[in-house]
């Protein structure tokens, strides 16, 4: 079934065409399928880290490697442009932790961050 | 020796004439200042002293005794100095909360401070038109995003609907939660509409044409970008600003509400301003 649908030879089941409208970005994910979407992604970012990767792009041979099948999930489970998203996002997010210990470590201040117009005595 | 002791005695006779005579004095001012005062009381009464016992009321001289050794201090008026300054320090730190909310909402009023909002004429996901107009004698929480947001906005919009209930569960019909979307091309009324419902059924959402959108953002200092050179059927992400803007029912900008807010935070914040609110409410639902 998989294969001939993927042959085109008979037409995708409802199911199966919504999956793959979510990840051509056709339609926006429901509720339910944003959450499959993100715990495809919390799987495949365990992955990453329990292999050492940080940045599954430039990684992209290590992680056909030892990441296959968490890599599988993630992309048929959320959308491309969400894949791209996420594996630039954690390479961002581990700099940013990395770069905030580094200035705590150097005794830095957290500062405090306000969100209105009013100066401040 | 002799002249020393007639100064000495000379400075006597100086300090017995000043010495203070209370009782001559007042009956002196009492005759020269007013002649025609009724009664000035006679000397023989104003000046006898009175009992003290009597005068403070007590019934037994033990009662008097033991007031005099504790002296002006008793329980009860310990407890009113208590009082006191509890009442006075809830009043004054309640004052102080509540002119830091006055300066944070007018300090987007006047001159020479950045405008947020305006005129807007957009289209909820019913189809219905909507502008500004509809909006006033309401506080409003608008919030920009775009159903195919990966992660943020939709934390943010149930964030959003928490919100609203705490505030609507105190105050009922005194907030309207507008989501306005960014990416107008691939947003209709009915995407929103299937994509708001999942987050809170009153939730009002908008879009436009790409200018009114463009407008919209503008008007409200948000930044987006929608990547050039999209292919149509091509899908792509929108970069936005992520604040909550709570607009007060006059359609002027109050506060932003940011990431670092919980929900009950945010509800709190709200609730305080629409205490301060001295304008006009709608009334009609």
């Amino acid at each position: 079934m998989g294969l001939l649908s993927g042959l085109g030879l008979t037409s995708p089941s409802p199911e199966e065409k919504r999956a793959s409208e979510v990840r051509s970005g056709a339609v926006a994910p429901t509720r339910a399928e944003r959450q499959r979407c993100w715990d495809a992604r919390d799987a495949f970012y365990a992955c990453l880290d329990a292999n050492g990767i940080v940045d599954a792009i430039k990684e992209d041979k290590k992680v056909a490697s030892v990441c296959k099948s968490e890599n599988a999930r993630f992309e048929s489970d959320c959308a491309a442009q969400w894949v791209t998203y996420f594996k630039k996002w954690r390479v961002q997010d581990i700099q940013k932790k990395a770069k905030l210990k580094e200035l705590e470590a150097q005794g830095a201040n957290k500062m405090e961050v306000h969100t209105d117009f009013t100066p401040r005595s | 020796m002799s002249q020393s002791l007639a100064t000495a005695r000379v400075a006597l006779n100086a300090l017995a004439r000043t010495a203070p005579r209370p009782c001559a004095r007042s009956l002196s001012t009492a005759r020269g200042g007013l002649p025609k005062r009724p009664a000035a009381p006679p000397l023989s009464q104003a000046c006898r002293p009175r009992p003290l016992v009597q005068a403070r009321g007590f019934k037994t001289v033990e009662e008097a005794k033991s007031r005099y050794r504790s002296g002006p201090f008793s329980w009860k008026a310990g407890i009113l100095f208590v009082l006191t300054g509890c009442g006075l320090v809830w009043y004054f730190e309640n004052e102080k909360k509540r002119m830091q909310r006055k300066r944070v909402a007018e300090s987007t009023k006047g001159v020479g401070k950045p405008k947020v909002g305006g005129p807007f004429e957009l289209m909820d996901q019913n189809g219905n038109k909507v502008t500004e107009q509809d909006l006033k004698g309401r506080y409003s929480l608008v919030y920009f995003g775009f159903t195919h947001c990966p992660d943020i906005c939709p934390d943010e919009l149930d964030k959003m609907a928490r919100m609203f209930d705490l505030v609507e569960a105190q105050r009922r019909g005194a907030l309207t939660p507008v989501f306005v979307t960014c990416d107008p091309a691939r947003d209709g009324p009915q995407e929103l509409k299937d994509y708001l419902v999942e987050f809170h059924p009153k939730f009002l959402g908008l879009t436009g044409t790409y200018e009114q959108i463009k407008a919209m953002c503008k008007a409200y200092r948000v930044y987006f970008s929608t990547p050039s050179h999209v292919k149509p059927g091509q899908d792509y992400l929108v970069d936005h600003s992520i604040y909550f803007y709570l607009m007060d029912p006059e359609g002027d900008f109050v506060e932003a509400l940011g990431r670092q807010h919980s929900p009950e935070q945010g509800a709190k914040i709200i609730l305080d301003h629409m205490k301060d609110w001295r304008g006009k409410w709608r009334t009609a639902n």
